[in-house]
């Protein structure tokens, strides 16, 4: 293996790995389909390339050779922009999830993620927190009462989990005292310590409850609701800028499986095996992530969506007081060493 | 007026959890039930005598068809579809259709034309694919139609049979 | 007039006619295959069954076509015996009789079919075979007998004996072997002959010419008149699906043509067949056509500018004549003589020869049908000859009607160049002097009237579509006379298209 000055290294790392993102984004497009298709006993897409694994290539081409439409009325700048701004949020934040840890790359060691911040888990939760914008100005700038109402429901809804999110996730940064997510992976990752799933599992119900939240996705998908709001935000979207919200959507659905990977299931770790390769870590954090993945898509094809007021009840006066409990219970236990 | 009293939520029903995991259960064991789809063009529909596909003439054994040209199809078909000219012939039967024309874009498979025939010429095969790059094409004329009577013989016994279900029994023949 | 209790009511009969007569005249409906309203009844074939109660006798009953009307019979022509009645006539004229309706030409309009049905008489008993017999024996040119449909009513029989008065069928034969035939196979002769499958209950005569050429519910029928001759009997024109005349047949009409109609007229069908517009000669005209200056071909033009371009050729010049053609309607030869009016000239109509085939029962000989009409408007009779003389002594000449072209062919193929025909036909004519053609509706195409050789008028109504952009001729003479008024008032000759409507 020939040796490489360490920023191509690092250009490789972030080549593969945002290339990695989008490939996951785009099979996620192939298996949601294929999910639901399942579970109403059908097929699904089979007809472009084998088992349709080339569905979401004949999907690209498709949107591209769209024609565009911009609603008259629309605010042209703000109608372009906002799918890159729903998109771009979720690409940044994948930067700090640690896949594994230190591996030779080309005769240089390095961590295998695209960077390491000592505060990355806030990080992920400022930049991830972003892409509310490209929603909200996308419902706005369409000039279309269904679209703005799904961008003010995406407003309120993020406002109301994000709160819950924060608090289980805190849970989680008091028990390893870092905010570093590579940090806290790796704090779970001893023989005798218990991944964090089974030391916060009421903070990780909230947080898979607001993960599903934050990503606008089934039973929370208000923002598109498509029964109520035609499509939601995006209803008057077309061609190449309808396909960026679904990438930044399952963008940003990766990012939280990759989250949740971290905080509550030790990242790469693999139990009984401390001394695993890294690409077995790094195997196993795929595996983890893509149950995440898994569990999005299942749940979406079983349950109902709420109703608002339902939304905002739970939000409110369940999972907040909740997470309040839960970070109060957890720093007593901290303070007491039972932990 | 009916008040519906609705039913008190359990504990475990009020938590959501339980239920949900119920649900998530459900919805996987149906993701290995057996799959409904019918993989179209390399699955075709299945077919027996009871299909009522697009009516075809009946060519009897010494290659002539069973068609006499009398109208009665023509009559039936409510989509006027049918279109019949008649002709004389050496034959036993004196008359035969010179042009016998059946517009499948106009034809709603309802079998009219079977249930019409007194000569037992014409009947429902099986055949439900239609498709082609001009209209004109679609307007089948005799020689689209005919069909060997062995093609179509599971329908024309079928037929047979749910006939003889209203025959009365004191019929002489 | 004798008073009878029919049905519960007390109707007036005519004690000349038999009571199938009455019957029918009062709207009470008794099926009837031997006896025919313009025949000598014979009551052979018994359907015709009804209960009558005389006097103090009980009910009993009798066949209607063979019952004289008395004062104070007492008819019920719906009594439950007479029904079994008709039901086992029906039986045995069903026994024999093959089921090959849907081969049947007269499947439609057979008696057979109409009575079995009405009478509820579906099924019979019998397992024997029916009878063997000649299934497509020819009588002569224009009947073909199918000897196993016949029920032996003898309505055809007796049809030759007394209406054309030439009797040359009979019935053969004994029992079961009966058949209708004519002596020693000779065939059947006569101009009449087609009335035998008019007159026939089933289908055993049928027309040649017809034979499998429609079903009969696929015909529409449209009341006219026949155009062969100046009888002008009155027929139905009974198109298939809008376009193909495919027979003509007598209407009952009392003062005219009773219910018959001569061959000729019946099979008058030829020219009605070929509708395909076109300029070469022979073809429908759909608008107008117009010879090109020196050109020999005919250029096609919309209606209304041909009829303007006519106003211009008779205007133009001063020695004109007008001929018509002895098949225009009353309507249309009063707009024409307003036009001959206009033009300074007295119309006349062409009178070809007669054809010889003048009889004592209907056809006059005469092919002009509305010669009296004409005659009574005041156009003229000329022959051929004289035709071609005024054509000749004229300078522009107006012919006008349909199959005028073909009536005038030779004299107006005779003319040179210099001459000017505007000719208002409904096919086209290649002749030098024929500058314009105005294509007109045939008379199956126009409603009208034509007064026949005795007086009465026949009603012509459309009983299909003249080829599209064709004006009925009363509209092209109407605005032919109009640009002639107002050529005559000084203004401009070609007046916008259609301004005559």
């Amino acid at each position: 293996m020939p040796t490489l000055p360490l920023w191509a290294v690092w250009v490789i790392k972030a080549a593969v790995i945002y290339g990695a993102l989008l490939g996951v984004a785009a099979l996620m497009s192939l298996a949601e389909r294929k999910v639901s298709a399942w579970i109403q006993y059908r097929i699904g897409p089979n007809r472009v390339g084998p088992f349709g694994l080339l569905q979401p290539l004949a999907d690209g081409v498709k949107f591209i050779f769209k024609e565009e439409l911009i609603p008259d009325g629309a605010n042209p700048f703000l109608f372009r922009i906002a799918p890159a701004l729903a998109a771009l949020p979720a690409m940044l934040a994948i930067a700090v999830i640690p896949f594994a840890g230190e591996v030779e790359l080309f005769g240089q060691r390095t961590n295998l993620s695209v960077t390491d911040l000592p505060i990355s888990s806030l990080y992920v939760l400022a930049v991830g927190g972003l892409g509310i914008y490209g929603i909200i100005l996308g419902g706005w700038s369409s000039n279309s009462k269904y679209s703005l109402l799904g961008g003010l429901r995406a407003a309120a809804q993020m406002v109301s989990y994000e709160l819950s999110l924060i608090l289980s996730i805190l849970a989680v940064v008091a028990l390893s005292g870092s905010l570093d997510l590579r940090v806290i992976a790796d704090a779970q990752q001893a023989p005798d310590v218990l991944w964090n799933v089974a030391r916060q599992p009421l903070a990780f119900l909230l947080f898979v409850v607001c993960m599903f939240a934050e990503t606008n996705r089934h039973p929370f998908d208000f923002a598109e609701s498509e029964p109520e709001l035609v499509g939601g935000f995006h209803t008057e979207y077309s061609s190449m800028r309808f396909a960026l919200f679904f990438l930044g959507e399952y963008c940003a659905m990766t990012v939280m499986s990759c989250l949740a990977t971290v905080l509550f299931l030790g990242g790469g770790a693999i139990p009984f095996w401390p001394e695993a390769p890294w690409w077995a870590a790094l195997a196993c954090f795929l595996a983890k992530m893509s149950a995440f993945l898994f569990l999005y898509l299942w749940v979406r094809w079983t349950l109902p969506r709420f109703r608002f007021d339902q939304l905002m009840n739970l939000g409110w006066k369940v999972m907040l007081p909740l997470a309040l409990l839960n970070l109060f219970a957890t720093a007593a236990l901290i303070a007491l060493e039972v932990y | 007026m009916v008040i519906v009293k609705r039913r008190e939520l359990s504990l475990a029903e009020k938590l959501y959890l339980p239920e949900i995991g119920r649900a998530l259960s459900l919805s996987l064991r149906a993701m290995f039930r057996k799959r409904v789809t019918r993989q179209y063009p390399e699955e075709p529909l299945p077919t027996n005598e009871v299909t009522r596909g697009q009516p075809r003439l009946v060519v009897k054994d010494d290659g002539n068809i069973a068609c006499v040209s009398c109208g009665m199809c023509e009559v039936a078909c409510p989509a006027y579809a049918i279109t019949i000219d008649g002709g004389e012939t050496d034959r036993a039967i004196e008359r035969e259709p010179v042009r016998f024309d059946i517009d499948m874009l106009r034809c709603i498979l309802c079998g009219f034309c079977e249930e019409a025939c007194p000569k037992d010429a014409i009947f429902m095969s099986n055949e439900l694919e239609l498709a082609d790059f001009s209209r004109q094409a679609l307007v089948y004329d005799i020689e689209k139609l005919k069909r060997p009577r062995s093609a179509l013989q599971k329908r024309i016994d079928y037929v047979y049979r749910l006939n003889d279900r209203w025959r009365k029994p004191s019929s002489t023949r | 007039m004798t008073k009878i209790l029919l049905n519960g009511q007390t109707v007036e009969a005519d004690p000349k006619k038999p009571l199938i007569a009455a019957c029918h005249e009062h709207g009470a409906s008794v099926p009837h295959y031997c006896y025919h309203p313009g025949l000598k009844a014979v009551g052979s074939c018994r359907i015709c069954q009804v209960e009558v109660k005389q006097g103090e006798m009980p009910p009993r009953i009798v066949v209607a076509c063979r019952t004289p009307v008395a004062e104070g019979m007492i008819v019920n022509t719906e009594a439950g015996k007479a029904h079994d009645a008709r039901r086992e006539c029906l039986e045995f004229l069903l026994k024999n009789h093959p089921l090959d309706c849907p081969i049947c030409d007269k499947a439609g309009e057979c008696d057979l079919q109409d009575y079995a049905f009405a009478e509820n008489q579906g099924e019979g008993r019998t397992v024997e075979p029916r009878r063997k017999l000649e299934k497509r024996k020819s009588l002569g040119d224009v009947i073909v007998l199918d000897e196993e449909r016949c029920i032996l009513c003898s309505r055809c029989v007796r049809f030759m004996e007394e209406v054309p008065k030439t009797p040359q069928l009979a019935v053969v034969g004994l029992g079961s072997r009966s058949t209708i035939a004519t002596f020693m196979d000779r065939p059947l002769k006569g101009n009449y002959q087609g009335n035998l499958a008019d007159v026939c209950p089933v289908g055993a005569l049928t027309l040649k010419k017809f034979r499998f050429q429609a079903r009969v519910w696929n015909l529409r029928k449209s009341l006219s008149t026949c155009a062969e001759c100046s009888r002008g009997c009155s027929i139905t024109v009974e198109v298939l699906r809008g376009k193909d005349v495919k027979r003509f047949r007598p209407r009952y009409n009392d003062k005219v043509n009773k219910w018959w109609m001569c061959d000729r007229g019946r099979f008058a069908l030829e020219r009605h067949v070929d509708v395909a517009t076109g300029t070469t000669a022979g073809a429908r005209i759909a608008g107008a056509l117009v010879r090109g200056q020196g050109a020999q071909g005919l250029e096609p033009v919309e209606s209304e500018l041909g009829v303007a371009i006519a106003a211009d050729m008779l205007v133009a010049h001063e020695a004109r004549t007008v001929i018509a053609s002895p098949f225009l309607t009353q309507e249309e030869a009063e707009v024409l003589l307003r036009v001959a009016r206009a033009l300074g000239t007295t119309p006349v109509f062409v009178s070809p020869a007669g054809d010889g085939l003048a009889d004592a029962l209907l056809h006059t000989g005469d092919p002009c049908p509305n010669r009296r009409g004409l005659t009574e408007l005041g156009f003229g009779a000329a022959s051929a000859a004289d035709c071609a003389a005024r054509l000749a002594a004229s300078q522009v000449a107006l012919v006008v009607g349909e199959r005028a072209g073909e009536l005038l062919a030779a004299e107006l193929a005779a003319l040179g160049a210099s001459q000017r025909v505007a000719l208002f036909d409904a096919r086209a004519l290649d002749a030098v002097a024929v500058k314009l053609q105005v294509g007109v509706p045939t008379h199956v195409e126009k409603s009208g009237t034509w007064i026949n050789v005795d007086g009465h008028a026949g009603r012509l109504t459309i009983a299909r579509a003249a080829p599209a952009g064709t004006r009925a001729l009363t509209h092209s003479l109407q605005q032919l006379d109009t640009l002639l008024a107002a050529a005559a008032a000084g203004s401009a000759t070609t007046a916008p298209a259609g301004g005559a409507r």
